[in-house]
């Protein structure tokens, strides 16, 4: 990667400890303010050390070994996990959740990534590490977020909008059909954090990936290229993910002769 | 002539283990009026329901034109058995819009035979100008008249009406039937009304089914039923 004149400054322990003292800070003005938050501050910054630095030490291990079918459980993993989170965050827990939020990020997040790694970036070899995890890791977060967003839409629009999709199933409409308003609303909600961040980014807030970039002494243009790459990722990966999630998920309120399932009335 | 365009056979609903129909034999004449009446909880719109297949009965068989319902598609089914909603439901947009939501969602195009938009109006009691209005700006009563325009634009030949009247004042309510007398005779429409009110079934002229319970009490001609109408 290009580079200037730069020397990057390496972190000492010594040094986060010294950044921990902000946290010490931070938890007086909590304690003076009777805010009561001193507590979850410090678990907070002591998961932040703990998690940070055993990934630090994961990737640093993997980047050595350098095997593709080890990159290839940790993105699992990712998914995994990923999908659990968006799983638990609904008050609807249905058996097939699980497996239909695991298929649609795994087919949003895998064809984003596939994209961006082996047809613009060309990495060699094709698992070089160094760009899947981080590409795959960004990818997996946002569809994620949009994913939880598709799923709890779509699960309100159906409840709140029962009588409008009984009306239009009496007009002889398909499920699909009476269901399309739900679907929509339920992209539109994955999408529209995804679609604000690409309206103000660098001029409301740098995204991390960049700022990690620079730091490290990367081209400031360089740099952004890969924000830009990144962001258009994000959206497209979030825009499959929604779209695969929406139209799996309204279905199990649907019956096979288009009737709206008697637990949802 | 009396031709049987839906008929019922042992005909029981559950629902949560409860019984809510049980065992109904019923049969509803073409081009006739028929009126469900009981009291809350009697069974009138589960049974409703059922003829569409907005649901589906536990136990017995339903025949529209002497075929299983099951063996008609479902979506077709529900283009013959226009229904009309308790709560007037109203999409997007204006009357027009409305009005070509069914063709749309047969051919996936909006362009309607004006004809037709005018003549659903028309027979429903809306007058004609009434196709560019935005719909959501129409009263309760108009609404209501709206979703039984909406309805006759699959020209269906059974009506299901599930207390049509419920949302609306009196004296709307009563012309609202009026206008679905006078489809019933301009058409040959067949009309099954639910409602808990006799006086409607006197409107209507037509024939009373009394549920309760889930069970049928009492099927009798309009005229008979007036006699003893307190004992509703």
């Amino acid at each position: 990667m290009e580079g200037f004149n730069y020397n990057l400054i390496d972190i000492s322990y010594f040094d986060l400890l010294i950044s921990l003292g902000l946290i010490i800070v931070a938890a007086g003005l909590s304690r003076f303010q009777h805010m009561g938050i001193e507590r979850d501050l410090f678990v907070g910054a002591i998961r932040t050390f703990i998690q940070l630095l055993a990934v630090g030490y994961l990737l640093k291990y993997v980047f050595a070994f350098d095997r593709w079918y080890l990159i290839l459980l940790i993105i699992f993993i990712m998914i995994i996990v990923a999908s659990r989170t968006v799983t638990q965050r609904q008050r609807k827990k249905t058996k097939e959740l699980p497996y239909i939020v695991g298929f649609a990020m795994t087919a949003g997040s895998g064809i984003t990534v596939f994209v961006a790694t082996q047809i613009l970036l060309q990495i060699k070899p094709w698992y070089e590490p160094h760009y899947l995890i981080p590409l795959a890791g960004m990818v997996i977060g946002n569809s994620m977020n949009g994913s939880t967003l598709a799923v709890e839409r779509i699960d309100s629009e159906i409840q709140s909008r029962k009588l409008e999709i009984e009306a239009y199933l009496a007009l002889g409409a398909t499920a699909r059909q009476a269901a399309r308003t739900c679907i929509r609303s339920a992209m539109r909600a994955a999408m529209i954090p995804t679609i604000n961040s690409m309206m103000v980014v660098g001029i409301v807030a740098l995204p991390g990936m960049m700022t990690g970039q620079i730091l490290s002494g990367t081209s400031p243009l360089i740099a952004v290229k890969y924000q830009i790459i990144i962001m258009y990722m994000i959206a497209f990966s979030v825009a499959i993910s929604s779209f695969i999630l929406a139209n799996l998920r309204f279905n199990r309120y649907f019956t096979s002769d288009h009737r709206l399932k008697e637990e949802v009335l | 002539m009396n031709k049987t365009k839906i008929e019922l056979y042992n005909v029981g609903k559950t629902k949560n283990r409860i019984k809510i129909l049980k065992d109904i034999n019923l049969r509803f004449g073409s081009g006739k009026i028929h009126i469900l009446i009981g009291p809350s909880g009697a069974g009138k719109t589960t049974l409703l329901r059922l003829l569409n297949r907005m649901d589906e009965p536990s136990s017995g068989k339903i025949e529209y034109d002497g075929k299983d319902i099951k063996d008609i598609p479902v979506l077709e089914l529900r283009r013959r058995i226009g229904m009309v909603f308790q709560i007037p439901v109203i999409f997007d947009g204006t009357v027009k819009n409305n009005l070509s939501v069914p063709y749309s969602l047969r051919t996936n195009s909006n362009h309607v035979n004006e004809e037709d938009l005018i003549n659903a109006l028309e027979l429903s009691g809306l007058r004609n100008d009434f196709l560019e209005r935005r719909a959501s700006d129409l009263s309760v009563g108009e609404k209501q008249r709206l979703t039984v325009a909406r309805a006759l634009m699959n020209k269906p030949d059974v009506l299901l009406l599930d207390e049509p009247t419920s949302a609306l004042d009196h004296f709307t309510g009563i012309k609202l039937l009026e206008s679905i007398k006078k489809l019933n005779e301009a058409l040959g429409l067949t009309i099954i009304m639910v409602t808990h009110q006799l006086e409607y079934a006197r409107i209507l002229d037509g024939r009373v089914i009394n549920l309760v319970n889930g069970t049928i009490v009492r099927v009798e001609e309009v005229e008979d039923s007036f006699l003893d109408s307190e004992s509703i």
